[in-house]
């Protein structure tokens, strides 16, 4: 077994029924460390990227890394990898909780899934047995109910990673949903994994997963956990409050979105913070595998409300996005329709942002009376009951207004004449930071190849959340090309190998990340040699892209964003000046003008 | 040995994962020394590893004497003596006898020789090493049953 990983991958072809194990290519997983990257060396090379992402012919695959199942901290992610239905560009979502790990303890270091199913069907795995299983019985049920079915028919201790009745709907913005509430959350991938007929992947796993110095591994790993506690923001700002300590701030500066970006302070921001969360709905806070931070928050609805409930969440990028993006300030009903996302396994980025859209278009009198009828309720921002209805509509959509919700916020905008209302880069919506305020984010937005992101190239660190003397200017644009070069380089570094981005913030940046996965490979790169690797799967992705038909007109940002100023806070009178950013970008990148990696930058890479 | 504080836990296994490399050279919850029974709909995370009961159950019903007490209280399986026939975690009140089943031995926690690596890792302060006399296995069943009942 090499170490770091299995060895071994299952590809189960759905039409014909029939799923084998084939060894891993090892060469690919050194040049592209693994989960993200070399998920994406797969799906470049046996899928065409110009097929209908929702077609047999699309691919899903379910990615680990060689960190993933180790005791290195965070080490417990895997990726799930298609074609996105969303932005018809490549789609990797990251995902944690506890399947990943098991999938590589099952001896497995991905699934690849191909083809479509004659009838629905969920995956069985345990150790070196599998099989194919109907999945009638769970077919429509919410995440909860399937895990809880499908673990009752398999083995109690079974990891589950699935869909919800987002993803069966084929709803763009489906997400996939492991471990109940932990989700490989965008592009759409769940509604790719609806289209192949496929419920969800049950694994039980017994197996070990080996490492090439267990001393120095152990050093290392040791080191990082007493970073990660000395560090603030590991363990006392996202172990304290979650991720939700971040509203707090970007309110307070002016760029937490709100009301579909058309304001960058939200009045109510307050009553669904991380400190109000802290005391009043949390329960307790949860880790995912090998997690020294735990972030996570396990939250439940008081009783006595309009709601009730209980999960996680809500993250930060939720309370913007069912929250301050839809003018929602009742904490209440931002768990609840956290929640709700979460049983019918829909982003609560993007379904926020389709939301949003709606209640923009609605408001200016875009959508005729007898659409909006459906609702039922007024479709207005603040309106918490028509973000429920529309949660709904979206994952069970029998109407025409709820199968264009379905549709997620751009095609939606778009059927209405608006698309430049639509809050989002490569038709997958912004995450909760409103670029205006913070340029390099609008880059990274811009640039991103599987649609706006925060954490492609996370510049908010090094914008504004870095101590004052060592931050950038975040109205600055110069500069700002480089830094998301780096970030982005970083980022899929990580993804790659099996850890969270938020490790990094205390622990695992590049320079301390590389000699872990050496350690536990036994592979010799160098810091320089671990960022080519990262560019490598940047630049790979791009090609992806690119023969999938997009180019520099995808790289875009909405008007809002370069035209029109924010008017409050500290970034008033902002917008983002994308054209010179993405000028130095390219050329940074080794890019031609169109946003083609050029035959030199290939061959820099040995990219075939 | 090792205590826990469950209420600190918040179930990330790396206790397990740090557990099974030290004994083993791996990364394999399956063969760990110490459990996080995770309730997720309940929010309960209960990290339990052996408590060397002072009439440790496992030890009176091995078959073949291969469980003994060391002079530091430390109840231990013989690995040479053990024929893995598995009574010893029947007998365990609280199910943290572990098995290797390559080896066909059973285990239980041996704090690592004095350095136990599942509260070295734990950055929550959910384990802790503490020098406690082992009490009756009756005796700590009540103890963990008070907060319980107290909770429900």
């Amino acid at each position: 077994m090499p170490y770091g990983w299995t060895g071994q991958l299952l590809r189960i072809d759905l039409t014909k029924g029939a799923a084998t194990k084939e060894p891993l290519n090892l060469e690919w997983a050194r040049e592209y460390i693994g989960g993200r990257g070399l998920g994406t060396r797969y799906l470049y090379e046996e899928m065409d990227p110009t097929v209908d992402a929702l077609s047999p012919e699309n691919k899903l695959i379910f990615a680990t890394g060689p960190l993933t199942g180790t005791y290195a901290p965070t080490g417990g992610r895997y990726m799930v990898l298609c074609k996105s239905p969303l932005t018809d560009a490549v789609a990797c979502s990251n995902s944690g909780g506890y399947w990943g790990p098991e999938l590589k303890f099952a001896g497995y270091d991905m699934v690849i899934l191909e083809g479509r199913a004659p009838k629905p069907v969920y995956i069985w795995i345990e150790n070196d047995k599998f099989e194919i299983r109907d999945a009638a019985h769970v077919w429509g049920k919410t995440t909860e109910e399937t895990e809880d079915t499908l673990r009752a028919e398999t083995d109690p201790s079974a990891r589950i990673s699935g869909i919800g009745p987002a993803g069966e709907n084929l709803n763009r913005v489906a997400c996939v949903i492991n471990d109940k509430s932990r989700a490989a959350g965008r592009s759409g991938v769940g509604a790719v994994m609806g289209s192949k007929n496929v419920k969800a992947i049950v694994v039980r796993g017994t197996g070990a997963v080996q490492c090439a110095d267990p001393l120095e591994f152990g050093r290392l790993v040791f080191e990082a956990m007493k970073d990660i506690n000395a560090s603030p923001t590991t363990s006392k700002a996202l172990r304290g409050l979650g991720t939700a300590s971040t509203v707090g701030f970007t309110n307070s500066v002016g760029i937490l979105p709100t009301n579909n970006f058309q304001v960058g302070q939200f009045e109510q921001a307050d009553a669904i913070s991380g400190p109000t969360i802290a005391t009043t709905v949390l329960r307790r806070n949860k880790g995912c595998y090998s997690c020294p931070i735990g972030c996570a928050r396990v939250t439940e609805i008081k009783p006595g409300g309009k709601y009730s409930g209980r999960g996680e969440g809500p993250e930060y990028e939720t309370i913007f996005g069912l929250g301050s993006d839809c003018g929602v300030g009742e904490l209440d009903a931002v768990l609840y329709a956290n929640y709700l996302c979460n049983l019918y396994a829909v982003d609560t980025i993007s379904a926020g942002g389709t939301v949003a859209t709606a209640m923009e278009l609605a408001e200016r009198g875009d959508i005729p009376q007898e659409d909006l009828a459906e609702v039922g309720t007024e479709l207005k921002f603040g309106n918490a009951d028509a973000v429920m209805r529309c949660l709904e509509m979206m994952s069970y959509p029998n109407g025409k207004f709820s199968r264009l919700l379905a549709e997620g916020g751009y095609r939606l905008a778009e059927h209405y004449g608006h698309p430049e209302l639509f809050m989002g880069s490569k038709k997958q919506d912004f995450a909760a930071y409103d670029a205006r305020g913070a340029k390099g984010m609008g880059l990274g937005y811009a640039t991103s190849n599987r649609g706006a992101c925060h954490l492609r190239g996370y510049s908010m660190t090094v914008e504004w959340f870095a101590p004052q003397d060592q931050r950038l200017d975040p109205f600055a644009t110069e500069g700002k090309a480089a830094v998301q070069v780096q970030l982005q380089d970083k980022a899929a570094a990580e993804d790659a190998v099996g850890v969270c981005t938020f490790a990094s913030f205390g622990a695992t940046q590049p320079e301390k990340l590389f000699p872990m996965y050496n350690a536990c490979t036994g592979e010799n790169f160098s810091l320089e040699g671990w960022m080519q690797a990262g560019e490598r799967i940047w630049n790979l992705e791009r090609l992806f892209n690119n023969k999938a038909g997009l180019s520099r007109k995808d790289d875009s940002l909405p008007p809002r964003m370069t035209r029109e100023p924010l008017t409050n806070g500290a970034v008033q009178n902002q917008v983002v000046e994308l054209a010179p950013m993405l000028e130095e970008y390219y050329r940074l990148r080794g890019w031609d003008d169109d946003g083609n990696p050029n035959a030199a930058k290939l061959a820099e890479l040995g990219i075939a | 040995m090792v205590l826990a504080h469950p209420q600190k836990c918040v179930a990330c296994h790396l206790c397990e994962g740090a557990c099974s490399f030290f004994h083993e050279g791996a990364f394999q919850p399956s063969k760990t020394r110490i459990f996080v029974h995770d309730f997720v709909d309940e929010a309960v995370y209960l990290p339990v590893t052996c408590f060397h009961c002072k009439d440790a159950p496992c030890l009176s019903n091995c078959p073949t004497y291969a469980i003994t007490r060391d002079a530091n209280g430390m109840v231990q399986v013989n690995d040479a003596k053990c024929i893995g026939c598995k009574m010893c975690m029947v007998a365990c009140p609280f199910s943290v006898m572990g098995f290797h089943e390559e080896k066909n031995v059973s285990h239980n926690c041996d704090l690592c020789g004095g350095d136990p690596q599942c509260v070295k890792i734990c950055t929550y302060d959910a384990l802790e090493y503490a020098e406690v006399e082992p009490i009756e296995w009756m005796v700590r069943m009540d103890i963990a049953e008070k907060p319980a009942a107290a909770a429900s």
